[in-house]
Formats: C-alpha cells, sequence, structure tokens
C-alpha cells in the first residue's frame, strides 16, 4: 500500500509540475519575457509603435527561480513557526508564500516596463498606462499559479516519506533549495519550449505562415487583432491554446519520468516500508530505464521529422 | 585530512567542470533567434538551458545519493544525475520541435551544415532563405542528448564527491549550492566562448572554439576546486553551513 501511494504522489506531483509549467509559459507571454521580448524592444526602433507589455526582468530561469525560492523560504518559515500544527501549516504557508513571490515578481514587472518603455521615448513609444496597470494582474495571477505549484512540488518532495509512509522517500534537498531547482528549470522549459508560440506564429502572424522569420522581418511585429489593437492581454488566449499546454506537458513528462524511472528503480531494489535493500540496484535500474526512454525519444524525434519533411516538401517561395 | 582525498576532489571538480563546458558547447541553442524560427536549435541561451538540465540532474542526484545511508556509490550517483539532464534535454527538444512543426508549420533543418551527418538528408532545400535554419534537426538532438549527459555528470560528479562522507562531507545543501554555482561558472565562460548559436557537434564553431572553451574551463574549475579544498582543509563548510 505505501508504494502505491508513492505512485500516487508521483502523479500529483506531474499534475502539478504541468499546470505549474503552463502558467510559466502564458505569463511569460503575457509580459513579452525572454527571447520574443527582442521583437517587442526592437519594434518602436523600426517604426512600429505598440500596446504590448514590455518586461525582460532576467531569463525566465533565473526570475522563476527568484520567485519560487522567496515563496519557498517564506513557505518554510511559516512552516517552522506552526510547527506545533503539524503538516496542516501547508495549508496556510504554501498559498502565503507563493502570493509573496508573486507580489515581488509583479513589483519586478513594473519597473521593468516602465523602465523599458521609457528608454524608447527617443523612438516616439508613449508609456500606455491602461497597458501599464491592466495587465499586472494577469502578470501576477499567472505567477501566483506557477509558483504555488512550484511550492506544493517541493514541499510534497521534501516530505515525501512521511506522505507515502516509505522511509527514505523524502529528497534530502531542504524547501527553498528544491523550490529554486524546480524554478530554474521550469523557466529554461518555458523559454525553450512555449516562447516558439509567440516569437514565431503571434508575435509575426500577418507574416507568411509556414516558413522561418527572416531577419527582415525582425521588428515588424503584428500589431492588430481581430478587433482593434492587440495588446498582450490578446497573447495568453491564443497561446494558451497550444503553446503553453505543450510547454506544460514537456515539465510535466520531464517529472513524471524522473520520478517513474527513480521509483520503478527502488522497487526493482527491494524497496519496502523500511527502506532500500539495495541501493546499487535501485540506482542501476533508474539509469537503465532513463537511457532506454532518452533512446526511444530519439527515434520518435527522427521519425516526426522524416514525417514533417514528407507532408511539409520542402521550401517554396522566395 | 589525507592529501590524496583533497586531490580526488581537486581532480573530481576539474573533471566536473570539464563535461559541464563541453556539454555546453554540445547544446542545440539557437537563442533569441531561434524563438522566431530565424536560427537552428533550442529557443533559449546556453546558460539557461543548461542550468535547468543540470538542476535536473542535480535532483535525481540528490534522490540517488540519499540510497544509501553513508558513501553514496560515485559513478551510479553521478550517471543517473547524467540520465536526468539527457532526459531534461530530450523532453525540452522534442515538445520544441512539436510546436514547431504544429504551431508554425516549420520543417526543421540545420542552416550550418548542407547534409545531415547522421540521416545524411540534405537541408539546404528546406531551410527558409534569409535565416540560419530552424527546429531542432536529428543531429542537433543527438548533440543536444549527449550534452545533456555529459553535463549531468559532471554536474552530479561535483555533488557527490562534496556530499559523500568519505570525501568533502559537505550538508547535502551547501554541496547542492556549491555543485550548483561550479557548474553555472563554467556555463557561463563556455556561453562567452560560443558567443550567440550553435548547432551542436557539427557546427564548424565546435570545432574551431571547443579548445578555447575547455582551457578556460579547466581554469575556473581549478580555481573553483582550489577553493573547496581549502574549505575542506578549514573545515569552514564541513557538516554544512545550512
Amino acid at each position: 500500500m505505501p508504494v502505491i501511494s508513492l505512485f500516487a504522489w508521483m502523479l500529483v506531483i506531474a499534475f502539478l509540475a504541468f499546470i505549474a509549467c503552463m502558467f510559466e509559459d502564458l505569463e511569460s507571454d503575457i509580459g513579452s519575457q525572454s527571447n520574443p521580448n527582442s521583437q517587442v524592444q526592437l519594434a518602436p526602433e523600426m517604426g512600429y509603435i505598440h500596446r504590448y507589455f514590455n518586461k525582460a526582468i532576467s531569463g525566465e530561469g533565473l526570475s522563476y527561480g527568484l520567485s519560487c525560492t522567496i515563496s519557498g523560504t517564506i513557505a518554510m518559515l511559516i512552516l517552522l513557526q506552526l510547527g506545533s500544527v503539524g503538516p496542516k501549516a501547508a495549508v496556510l504557508a504554501i498559498p502565503v508564500g507563493a502570493a509573496v513571490g508573486s507580489l515581488v515578481h509583479m513589483v519586478r514587472s513594473s519597473t521593468c516596463h516602465v523602465g523599458r518603455e521609457s528608454a524608447h521615448k527617443r523612438f516616439e513609444q508613449p508609456i500606455y498606462l491602461d497597458v501599464f496597470y491592466g495587465h499586472l494582474l494577469p502578470i501576477a495571477t499567472h505567477n501566483f499559479m506557477a509558483v504555488i505549484c512550484i511550492t506544493a512540488i517541493a514541499y510534497i518532495q521534501c516530505n515525501l516519506g512521511i506522505l507515502s509512509g516509505v522511509t527514505g522517500a523524502s529528497n534530502p534537498f531542504p524547501l527553498p533549495l528544491l523550490c529554486l531547482i524546480w524554478g530554474l528549470t521550469v523557466g529554461a522549459i518555458g523559454s525553450s519550449t512555449g516562447d516558439i508560440h509567440y516569437g514565431t506564429e503571434r508575435v509575426f502572424q500577418d507574416k507568411p505562415f509556414g516558413e522561418g522569420r527572416r531577419v527582415v522581418y525582425h521588428g515588424q511585429i503584428c500589431r492588430y487583432g481581430d478587433c482593434g489593437v492587440r495588446t498582450s492581454k490578446d497573447v495568453a488566449a491564443f497561446c494558451a491554446k497550444f503553446g503553453g499546454p505543450a510547454t506544460g506537458l514537456a515539465f510535466g513528462l520531464i517529472v513524471l519520468f524522473e520520478n517513474w524511472r527513480t521509483v520503478i528503480g527502488m522497487l526493482l531494489g527491494g524497496l519496502s516500508i523500511g527502506g532500500l535493500a539495495n541501493p546499487a540496484v535501485a540506482a542501476a535500474w533508474g539509469i537503465g530505464i532513463g537511457i532506454g526512454i532518452a533512446i526511444v525519444l530519439v527515434i520518435l524525434a527522427r521519425t516526426l521529422e522524416k514525417w514533417t519533411r514528407n507532408k511539409y516538401g520542402p521550401f517554396v517561395g522566395e | 585530512m589525507e592529501p590524496i582525498t583533497l586531490l580526488l576532489v581537486l581532480v573530481c571538480i576539474i573533471i566536473g567542470g570539464l563535461l559541464s563546458s563541453l556539454a555546453v558547447h554540445l547544446m542545440p541553442v539557437g537563442g533569441a533567434p531561434a524563438a522566431m524560427a530565424t536560427a537552428t536549435g533550442i529557443a533559449t541561451g546556453c546558460v539557461m538551458l543548461m542550468t535547468g538540465a543540470s538542476v535536473t540532474g542535480l535532483f535525481t542526484a540528490s534522490t540517488v545519493a540519499s540510497f544509501w545511508a553513508t558513501n553514496p556509490n560515485v559513478i551510479l550517483v553521478a550517471l543517473s544525475g547524467a540520465v536526468g539532464s539527457m532526459l531534461m534535454m530530450g523532453f525540452t527538444m522534442f515538445v520544441g520541435n512539436l510546436i514547431y512543426i504544429f504551431g508554425a508549420g516549420i520543417v526543421p533543418c540545420s542552416g550550418r551544415v548542407a547534409v545531415d551527418p547522421i540521416t545524411k538528408e540534405s537541408q539546404t532545400e528546406y531551410k527558409t532563405p534569409r535565416t540560419d535554419g530552424h527546429g531542432v534537426p536529428t543531429v542537433s538532438f543527438v548533440s543536444g542528448i549527449l550534452g545533456g549527459f555529459s553535463g549531468g555528470f559532471g554536474g552530479a560528479l561535483i555533488y557527490v564527491m562534496l556530499v559523500s562522507d568519505s570525501y568533502a562531507h559537505f550538508s547535502v545543501a551547501t554541496a547542492g549550492i556549491v555543485a550548483m554555482g561550479i557548474f553555472i561558472a563554467n556555463a557561463i565562460i563556455a556561453a562567452y566562448n560560443i558567443g550567440g548559436t550553435i548547432e551542436g557537434f557539427h557546427d564548424p564553431k565546435f570545432k574551431a572554439r571547443i579548445r578555447t572553451g575547455l582551457t578556460c574551463s579547466l581554469i575556473v574549475s581549478a580555481l573553483c576546486g582550489v577553493i573547496v579544498v581549502i574549505a575542506m582543509l578549514t573545515g569552514t563548510l564541513v557538516g554544512g553551513v545550512m
């Protein structure tokens, strides 16, 4: 029964990871953070005055690493203060920690947007106050969703031994360090995958579909929506249909398979309530399964590339 | 503390640092242009990507190291970290390609070589003019997987040497932070060496710059190793500060 409980918690962690990374990507799209920010930054210089929210606090990984670490630290402090209440204190500690992390993120977003837009004065780019105020709440709420999920993941992993009843199942890292680790990873994945849907497709929606964005298009961003002028809030609605969930899937799958192969390895290494009988066997099985998954991924990637080449064909046009 | 132990820790930190630097050079990093499908590779910077991959490996390494009550098996823990980073890279590149293909209708192709060295397929006719390629083609995918393995192994090797009772005997948290720090220092140096985008081991840039990158990494890792050895000798971090 405890081993089943371990698997159940693993699935909860994977689900939370999916939600976290999806909201992380959408938040970065709303704020034009990370790589596509280069286009929003370049647009006024090219004469494209826009109503996008422009923040690039730092790379997404570092930005989320900070938000999640703040959240984890506050949560741990509350948990320590309310030690007498027991595990129930987490119900209060995790949301409060995430709220503080999001507030700090919102402050950084504000200063970053105003600073960047005021530097564009020479290109006659105004600071639209409705854009400024209107985007802060979506940024904070999306950030809150991502940070609360990451803090919850870190809390579960820190206390997995107690929660599942299997001795030695908890991760030895403290809560804030686990928050930093998953914050960095969630940001790195959001930046690597989700940004493509925003940067390649949404920002250049008035350019030909199905080709790489040529250097001559850079800075010429799409400023008009189906009705009226486009703002960054319209970006989230578009990216939530594909880019966001796909990014969530990437992180969810990573967390799922990372934990799955470790737990399967532990089972094969003689896992019981008392702990592991044979650690070396457990570690070796985990490594073997991981290498197997990597080989399957390479085959899948090659198959997908082949299918795409046959389906789409060579580049046509000038 | 035995001089041989100190020497072993120093050597392992240098090896870990060198592997981390090699890993960054193997990554198919497209940076900001890749987010607009203007360059081949993953749509983020070297440091960001490699840090994300290495900390995923570090997480698995820490879990696996805790299997042993004392003296974790160095090779098995390092390999676990390597596989963790490799999987992170694999899933990220695969989903990235899914978005390129189904979200933007783009065929993955290399911009630096005319023929994929692994599949032997031509790349030129699939490339959009005035771009440096787009997506993650098979050769870059394989290079990224190898890079993830190398980086994860390096990071986890440093971690396990620092956390093991037989070697540095730092606390888990301190060992994690120090390993991450040494890794990031090497990743940043390698990112400066690459200077923009790189597609993987087949990229002419790889051959031209890897020697400089590894030399710089050797110096940085040795310096970090000496600091760790001083901390071990003085007992500053033994048992941990956290």
